[in-house]
């Protein structure tokens, strides 16, 4: 076990560099200097053009330009934003934040809803419980988030107006204080239940298959043959299997929420990080652009390590290959 | 004449592990095995599953990559050959496989599926192709119109026939038989190896018969090599070994066969009970001390035995 | 006592091919979820490549300023956006764009996927170890902002290159599902006796081990298929999906990032928002039916 997670976070470090090269080059292919936030103006005299440059080592061989580039990155510095004219991290860091907490709140929203439905769907399946578990599922399954979200929006945000439809926190309190929680809390809840309603339902399936293959297996048998009342099966062995795959799932999970972050944000006005990232790309603040791609890029191979690692403490099968 | 002579073969396949998925060890599935066919004979090869029949007889057709040794099929090494070098001798060595599910492509039609290999080797027209696959169908006991049908339409003994075919069109001299029957109902497998016999007279087959049930061995075989973890224990004609069995792993073979007859049974009990206590008593007089069993040492004209 | 019973049967049961579309229209028939929603999908798309063919996409791009934001009515259907065009015109042009170019990125990533995931399942070994390294880092990247970094720098953009950028990003899922097929596919013995057939490697991938896994290709392209209209409207909705001179449904949908035209202006975004949703779910109950299906005659045996 030991060495299959050595052997992974090994894995890493040639993808970290590769990621980081990837970066690096799409930085480059960027108008203006990405990698220090630097603006260069083109209509400057080609003197004065020429000692901008090597003032920013831009005529220095590329492998310098990586190299200073990615140990200043592994040190948080990743240039000066042009636009808000602070350091990158300053203007990220509030915006990590509440993207992490939405996040948060959409992984407890999803594994809310799964785990009681997949349980029902799985438990009593092919009655009308499981039917409508599953059609729901399948109905999630094919609809695209952000549908989902404009009509969550427009129904709750706008017609019943239950909740604020933009923003991470009601400008009129004071931080601090419990109303600033309250509000906070209330700005996340549409955007994560609109993500879980739609995320949840891989999950669900998964654990419904997940306890109908459990059910049928020997130990399951055995215990019910020695008369162990029903909930307890349930309890102590079909779920403790059945679960042990779902937790695995977490990692990936957390990387679709990444991934997923720039449609919710934008939808809800929410200033995370992946608003940040499109309003960056708009507004050409290329250096905010690379690092949220290298951060966010670090954290879907972390995602998908942890997964992998959980996957392989429950099958060990899957350490083989 | 001498048709097929492998000569200390050994197959080994690596076992990685560790940090580096380095090859820490190796399955020595096939470690050190001689044996010689003549022209037209069935030479057995028998044992228990795992001892290394299998991949004895895949290295001959180049499915397993070869450790070590030689494989002389008349006269030429095939283990030194490069795939694109053995491609000739594909049409002269020929394989039926054991399990008749898992043999014949399900997505395609008994046509296409016998007319394989003469597709690969020969330039034929359609017309010309159906009449050959049809005589070879009429051959293993098929109709004509079955080469619309594809194999889920048949059963298991069917099936059989059908892989026996394609491995037919090509006129082999030499017909791998892994375990061709041991997958079919027992009621159809002495009919599948009645009508294997009555191939080999037409076309004058020689056979390597892989097999573990030492009675269906017996039945097809001229001479026989018992194999246990990739050694050949012993070797001899076939009732040498069946009547006189030398080895301790050959002796407890016929012993485990089953028998029908209620009086005898009583016997063979006893006998189990005295042959595993001769396997602990005189182990070292048949495997040195890393278990692997000795070199084969003659004990008459025909009969080999690894003893010490 | 076996050969009398096949000699009976023999003829009427010719041409019952085991692959092909012959068995996927069995399995949609048996479906009424699957059937419905294939019937739907159909009209659909009969209509909207009808009626886009009769339509002057450049005479519905022009800006009106005397029809801005008109509800809907005899001369606008679905009425008019902020720069006076016709909504329903456009939700027929940009139905058709989204599954024209949703189909094409399938079809390229379905090329890619299966050429590699072919090679790598049947070759193994170093092939595979290269291959999957590859995948396992393209498949960890967070593909979305990838995908709109990349659009950004382009020094050209059209519509082919889109195509090409997502399918730079996409291919990969399809790969690692084709190669884990292929990886079991080749230990079974029918691709063993090919190559003691004297079959070539490239013959046995394509005519042997390919018709084993067109199942799962069928299935998995028509699920991408939906996944693909999704992904493109989303970028399109967030502005970095098709360029503007091929509108698609995201195009109508982005308005509605305008809270007035979201909270006010339902004509403009909602007909969008369902088409996709009855495109995407039509397809994928489809999908889904022929899965079930596959799945089904897998575990039989
Ligand atoms: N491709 C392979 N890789 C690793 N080990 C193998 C492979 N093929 C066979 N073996 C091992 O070699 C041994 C002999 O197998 P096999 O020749 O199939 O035996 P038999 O046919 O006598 O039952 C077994 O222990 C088996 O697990
Ligand atoms: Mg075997």
């Amino acid at each position: 076990m030991w060495k299959f997670i050595l052997r992974r976070l090994l894995v890493m470090i040639p993808q970290l560099f590769l990621l980081s090269i990837i970066v690096f080059m799409m930085a480059k292919a960027m108008p203006g200097d990405a990698l220090s936030g630097q603006e260069i103006n083109p209509r400057a005299n080609p003197a004065e053009l020429d000692r901008i440059r090597e003032e920013l080592g831009l005529n220095d061989p590329w492998y310098q330009q990586y190299l200073r580039w990615a140990s200043n990155a592994v040190q948080g510095d990743f240039g000066i934003s042009y636009t808000h004219k602070t350091p990158v991290m300053d203007v990220i860091e509030d915006r990590l934040w509440n993207t992490v907490f939405l996040a948060l709140v959409t992984l407890i929203f999803t594994y809310m809803l799964a785990i009681p439905l997949g349980i029902l769907s799985g438990r009593y399946n092919d009655t009308w419980v499981d039917k409508t578990v599953t059609g729901y599922s399948y109905v999630g399954f094919g609809t695209p988030i952000f549908i989902f979200a404009l009509i969550m929006l427009f129904i709750f945000g706008f017609a019943l107006d239950w909740f604020p439809s933009g923003g991470s926190v009601d400008s009129k309190v004071d931080e601090g204080t419990f109303a600033y929680v309250v509000s906070k809390i209330n700005h996340l809840i549409l955007p994560a239940l609109s993500t879980a309603l739609i995320a949840t339902t891989s999950t669900i399936q998964y654990l419904r298959n997940e306890i109908i293959d459990n059910k049928i297996k020997d130990f399951v048998r055995t215990a019910r043959s020695k008369g162990v009342p029903e909930s307890k099966v349930y309890s102590r062995h079909i779920l403790r299997n059945s679960f042990l795959p779902i937790a695995a799932f977490l990692g990936y999970e957390i990387t679709g929420l990444i991934g997923g972050a720039v449609i919710i944000e934008t939808i809800f006005s929410y200033p995370g990080l992946g608003q940040l990232f499109l309003s960056s790309v708009s507004l050409r603040d290329f250096s905010v652009v690379t690092a949220i791609v290298m951060m966010t890029g670090f954290a879907t191979l972390l995602g998908t390590l942890l997964s992998d690692i959980i996957l392989s403490a429950v099958d060990p099968r899957i350490r083989i290959e | 004449m001498t048709l097929l002579k492998v000569d200390n073969l050994k197959v080994h396949f690596p076992i990685r592990g560790g940090f580096f998925r380095s090859v820490v060890d190796h399955v020595k599935a096939v470690d050190g095995v001689s044996f010689e066919l003549q022209q037209g004979e069935t030479y057995g090869l028998v044992g228990e599953s795992g001892s290394g029949k299998s991949t004895t007889g895949k290295a001959v057709v180049k499915l397993n990559d070869v450790t070590s040794g030689q494989i002389l099929f008349e006269g030429r090494d095939l283990a030194a050959l490069s795939r694109k070098e053995i491609k000739p001798f594909r049409k002269d060595i020929q394989m039926i496989f054991q399990d008749p599910y898992s043999s014949l492509n399900p997505k395609k039609r008994v046509l296409d599926i016998i007319a394989e290999p003469l597709r690969n080797f020969e330039r034929l027209s359609p017309a010309e192709e159906k009449k050959i696959v049809q005589d070879f169908l009429d051959k293993v006991g098929l109709s004509p119109e079955s080469i619309h049908k594809y194999p889920h339409e048949f059963s298991g003994g069917q099936r059989q026939r059908i892989g026996i075919a394609r491995s037919l069109t090509l006129k082999p001299k030499l017909i791998i038989a892994d375990e061709p029957v041991s997958a079919l109902d027992v009621s159809v497998q002495a009919q599948v190896l009645n009508f294997l016999q009555d191939l080999q007279a037409e076309f004058n087959l020689t056979y390597l018969f892989v097999g573990h049930d030492l009675g269906v061995i017996r039945h097809m075989c001229d001479r026989m090599g018992v194999m246990y973890r990739g050694r050949l224990v012993e070797e001899g004609r076939s009732d040498e070994i069946y009547e006189n069995p030398q080895h301790i792993y050959t002796k407890r073979l016929i012993a485990a066969i089953p028998d029908l007859e209620p009086e005898v049974r009583g016997d063979k009990v006893k006998l189990r009970k005295k042959l595993t206590a001769e396997y602990e008593s005189s182990y070292s007089k048949f495997f040195d001390e890393n278990g692997r069993a000795y070199d084969l040492k003659p004990i008459s004209s025909t009969h080999r035995v690894a003893l010490l | 006592m076996e050969m009398k019973v096949e000699t009976g049967k023999n003829i009427q049961v010719k041409d019952v091919s085991p692959s092909g579309m012959k068995i996927i229209w069995q399995e949609i028939k048996k479906d009424k979820l699957a059937m419905g929603s294939l019937i739907i999908l159909v009209a659909i798309l009969v209509f909207v490549y009808g009626a886009s063919f009769f339509m002057d996409a450049k005479e519905i791009a022009k800006v009106d300023f005397l029809s801005i934001y008109l509800e809907p009515s005899s001369d606008y259907w679905l009425g008019t956006d902020y720069g006076g065009r016709d909504v329903f015109g456009q939700l027929i042009i940009g139905t058709r764009n989204s599954f024209t170019i949703s189909l094409f990125i399938t079809l390229f990533t379905a090329i890619i996927g299966l050429t590699l995931g072919l090679l790598s399942g049947y070759f193994g070994g170093a092939t595979d170890n290269v291959i999957m390294r590859i995948i396992d880092f393209v498949i960890a990247l967070p593909q979305m902002m990838f995908i709109i970094v990349v659009v950004t720098i382009v020094p050209v953009f059209n519509v082919y290159v889109f195509i090409m950028i997502m399918t730079l990003f996409l291919w990969t899922g399809k790969a690692r599902l084709i190669r884990s097929k292929a990886l079991s596919e080749r230990e079974l013995d029918y691709i063993h006796a090919s190559k003691t057939l004297g079959t070539p490697h490239w013959k046995i991938i394509l005519f042997q081990l390919l018709p084993n896994v067109s199942s799962l290709i069928i299935v998995n392209f028509i699920l991408n298929l939906a996944g693909n209209i999704g992904l493109e409207s989303s970028l399109t909705f967030l502005g970095f999906g098709l360029p503007e001179s091929t509108p698609s449904l995201g195009t109508l949908i982005s308005y509605a990032r305008n809270p007035d035209v979201l909270e006010n202006k339902w004509w403009i975004w909602v007909p969008a928002s369902l088409m996709i949703l009855v495109l995407m779910l039509s397809i994928n109950f489809v999908g889904q039916a022929l899965k079930r299906a596959a799945d089904a005659r897998q575990r039989r045996g």
